[in-house]
């Protein structure tokens, strides 16, 4: 099994998984038919989805979407979830593999449809793989267990996880553990809730594989992502939710030009007016232009402030043994770091040594007087007030800030949700908040763990506007994250952990391009050359 | 593994014998060595075990002001504490330290050893739906002290300082919904999984090898022993009262606490 989904392997998959789809349509009755269907949660007055009429075809359809879209609700119709789990009122009906969602429990329809959820660790029901992958055929009363789990996890290459502990594992090993517990019960349709949005690049891509692999094999995928470029290319039929609503759906090629937020060369295809806009770095290099030739990219650069946080010859980890040693790196004041890795590589560690939570094991962390800011991966593990507003103004009065929260709820977008729980808000809503309430009263120094998590491109795009007025106003900022075209968009330097060092990799537009793990689409389109659509616009 | 962690805590409340408790103790140390999962620390156990003895040893000296060797007066003004501190107690103390200590030491085989869902494979099948919500009720408890750590560190960052109980709630508040959120997050895949579809089959069932029956056989000779001792009158209880003495020993009895660290033995010699 290879831990990287190498881009022709990946498209030889999907040419194979696109014939097989045409023929299966052919043939084959609709994988799953809305007739009709509104749905509304307990206590909600606005329906989480609204009249759905919709006959989704076997093969990989891709559901795209902003947060709260409805894109989560419309999966958990396809196994029941919604309505017999949340409860709630539900008009119309929607056929799933020929039963009625209605008339059908859950657990029922558990033989036929797998759900992967979006964050494995709460799912896990056992402390072992073999244990959690024979789970879901123990409980349907299922025979021959053992070979079942045998093949779920040959399926999806972890065959050799077999003996492990699941608290042992990386967060990609997780994920495909969850993937091949649905497996074991043989599903004939799976449902996958943003199943890459917690896994770096390369976790990413081996969970996709699997996935892809089980696609030619016949299975079929319903698949809900923020982040399409992966995905994009391997879809069938695209369906773009919209406010609870139908926004599009068709043949993915179609939908492409109506996506709210679209991978960066789909982007870049939209502003130069390709025909067809290109879903894969090939497709677009035949239509690429070439670029002028870029000034020196080093005198834009600003010379470095002073520095607002200094690590020296230190040795980092959250356990007896350092994840990372020798790191030396500073932080200037109105500069951005991103720290970039895989899963496990210790980001997060650094980033809770230089907020002072977490004491180096060898050499020093130094930071200037001020106050640090500090966003855990869990967004929830701040918010404890009954809504939004006061989220931030407690900050700002413990904080002893005379800043209005007005106006920090208004630089994220958040004013029409002020006075909202914020437990009650979507995703991506939530993250914008807990960010919100963690940067009211201007901090030193701004740590960020994987910030965009759940986040639509509206989010995203406030999120970098924010992250630049902190950098303008001198905060120094680190980002952690996995997500390369953030790191394009606000990175003065890229830090990338692996193998147990901290490597500066200098600007964005070095670290993010050409054949790396990390890089960007137009990082890989335009090898040495810019990172972001914009930098392509600019250079033209 | 159950029946001998049972054995063992029965031996430890069925006699106050620091003697017995000591060999008792000594033999689930071994035990826990011999079988616990790879790169499982016993630090925590340790230090349990260490504080524990030393609170009860505490408690005895500073509460029990009755024997007749006197180390210590605390001046009488002070309430509850004021009083002699006496070897006897401090004795009293170290013996009912050893049986917290050796009766936490015999049960940790089932955190350290087995996993949950062992457990759920040896329950009948009537118990099994509860069983298994139980082991994945367990799996949440690694979650909350993670999330309690995370919202303590969050909180602190914004300023949040320890002032009083009602200060706690900023942290108690969302660890708890946290927790709700992720118990609720657990019910939702239980269900997507099938859960409580109706009968439940098994990947395997747990077959007993040579070294599950010496253990067995172990437990239950040394438990039976130690019942038979009770009644007869071979157990004989240990008190530092009036004043202190060696603690008295059967000879069967100390072989059946010694049969408790048979099957490590044997499992190392496997």
């Amino acid at each position: 099994m290879t831990e990287t989904l190498s881009r022709p392997a990946a498209e030889g998959v999907a040419a194979a998984l696109s014939t097989s789809t045409a023929t299966a349509t052919g043939v084959l009755d609709a994988l799953a038919v809305f007739e009709q269907l509104t749905y509304t949660y307990p206590g909600a007055e606005q329906a989480a989805l609204s009249d759905i009429d919709l006959s989704l075809a076997r093969g990989l359809t891709l559901v795209a979407g902003d947060s709260a879209s409805g894109k989560s609700s419309l999966l958990r119709v396809l196994n029941g979830l919604v309505p017999h789990f949340h409860g709630g009122r539900i008009r119309g009906d929607a056929l799933v593999l020929g039963d009625s969602v209605i008339a059908t429990p859950t657990r029922r329809l558990a033989r036929k449809v797998g759900f992967v959820f979006q964050d494995p660790e709460t799912g896990f029901v056992c402390s072992t793989v073999e244990k959690e992958v024979a789970f879901g055929a123990e409980n349907l009363g299922m025979s021959d267990v053992g070979r079942r789990v045998e093949e779920a996890l040959d399926a999806v290459g972890i065959g050799q996880l077999r003996g492990r502990r699941l608290a042992e594992l990386s967060g990609g090993e997780r994920q495909r553990v969850a993937l091949a517990s649905v497996l074991a019960t043989e599903p004939t349709m799976l449902a996958l809730d943003e199943p890459t949005s917690q896994l770096d690049p390369g976790g990413a891509d081996a969970f996709l594989t699997a996935c892809l692999s089980l696609a030619v094999r016949g299975t079929s995928l319903v698949i809900a992502e923020h982040r399409l470029e992966r995905v994009l290319p391997l879809a069938g039929e695209i369906v773009l939710m919209r406010t609870g609503t139908i926004g599009a759906f068709g043949p993915a090629r179609d939908v492409l030009s109506r996506l709210p937020d679209p991978p960066p060369l789909v982007a870049l295809g939209r502003r130069l007016g390709w025909d067809p806009l290109p879903l894969t770095i090939e497709a677009a290099r035949v239509v690429a232009p070439r670029l002028a030739r870029s000034r020196d990219a080093s005198s834009d650069r600003r010379a470095p402030g002073e520095p607002r946080w200094t690590i020296t010859s230190a040795s980092v980890g959250p356990g007896a043994e350092p994840v990372l040693e020798g790191v030396d790196i500073a932080g200037y004041e109105g500069e951005v770091v991103v720290l970039m890795g895989d899963n496990g590589s210790g980001k997060t560690s650094l980033l809770r040594a230089i907020a002072g939570l977490l004491p180096p094991a060898g050499g020093t962390v130094a930071r200037r007087a001020g106050r640090v800011a500090y966003l855990p991966q869990d967004p929830s593990a701040l918010l404890h007030r009954p809504t939004v507003r006061e989220e931030v103004e407690v900050t700002l009065r413990r904080t002893g800030s005379r800043e209005k929260a007005e106006i920090v709820l208004r630089e994220f977008g958040l004013l029409g949700v002020a006075g909202r729980y914020p437990r009650d808000l979507s995703g991506g809503e939530r993250q914008r908040t807990a960010i919100a309430a963690i940067v009211a009263g201007d901090p030193e120094i701004v740590l960020l763990d994987e910030p965009t998590r759940g986040m639509d491109g509206t989010a995203r795009t406030t999120l970098v506007k924010a992250i630049q007025q902190l950098r303008a106003r001198g905060s120094s900022v680190v980002v952690a994250t996995h997500d390369a075209d953030l790191a394009a968009h606000i990175g003065d330097r890229i830090i990338r952990l692996e193998n147990g060092a901290a490597r500066d990799l200098g600007g964005a537009d070095a670290a993010l391009s050409g054949a790396s793990a990390a890089a960007t689409q137009i990082g890989r389109l335009y090898p040495g050359g810019p990172v972001t659509v914009e930098g392509v616009l600019a250079r033209l | 593994m159950s029946a001998w962690s049972a054995s063992g805590l029965l031996i430890v409340i069925l006699s106050n014998n620091p003697a017995y408790r000591v060999l008792v103790l000594l033999a689930a140390l071994n035990f826990v060595v011999a079988y616990r999962r790879q790169r499982t620390t016993l630090r925590p156990l340790l230090l349990f075990v260490g504080v524990g003895t030393l609170i009860s040893i505490a408690v005895s000296l500073l509460l029990s002001h009755t024997g007749a060797h006197v180390l210590l007066i605390v001046p009488a003004a002070i309430p509850v504490l004021g009083g002699p501190m006496t070897l006897e107690s401090a004795l009293y103390g170290v013996s009912a330290g050893l049986g917290i200590s050796a009766g936490a030491m015999v049960v940790a085989p089932l955190s350290l050893v087995l996993e949950p869902n062992d457990l759920v494979d040896t329950l009948p099948a009537p118990l099994h739906r509860t069983g298994t919500t139980l082991a994945a009720s367990l799996n949440l408890i690694p979650g909350i002290s993670r999330s309690l750590t995370s919202v303590r560190e969050a909180q602190t960052m914004r300023g949040w300082r320890p002032r009083g109980l009602r200060s706690f709630s900023q942290i108690l508040v969302p660890v708890t919904l946290t927790a709700l959120e992720n118990s609720i997050q657990l019910a939702e895949t239980m269900e997507a999984r099938g859960y409580g579809s109706g009968p439940r089959t098994r990947m395997s069932r747990p077959r007993l090898h040579g070294v599950d029956v010496l253990t067995l056989a172990c437990a239950s000779i040394a438990v039976l022993a130690f019942i038979a001792g009770r009644f007869s009158g071979a157990v004989v209880d240990w008190y530092p009262y009036p004043t202190p003495t060696w603690p008295a020993v059967d000879a069967v009895m100390v072989a059946a606490c010694l049969l408790l660290a048979l099957p490590a033995i044997a499992r190392r010699h496997d």
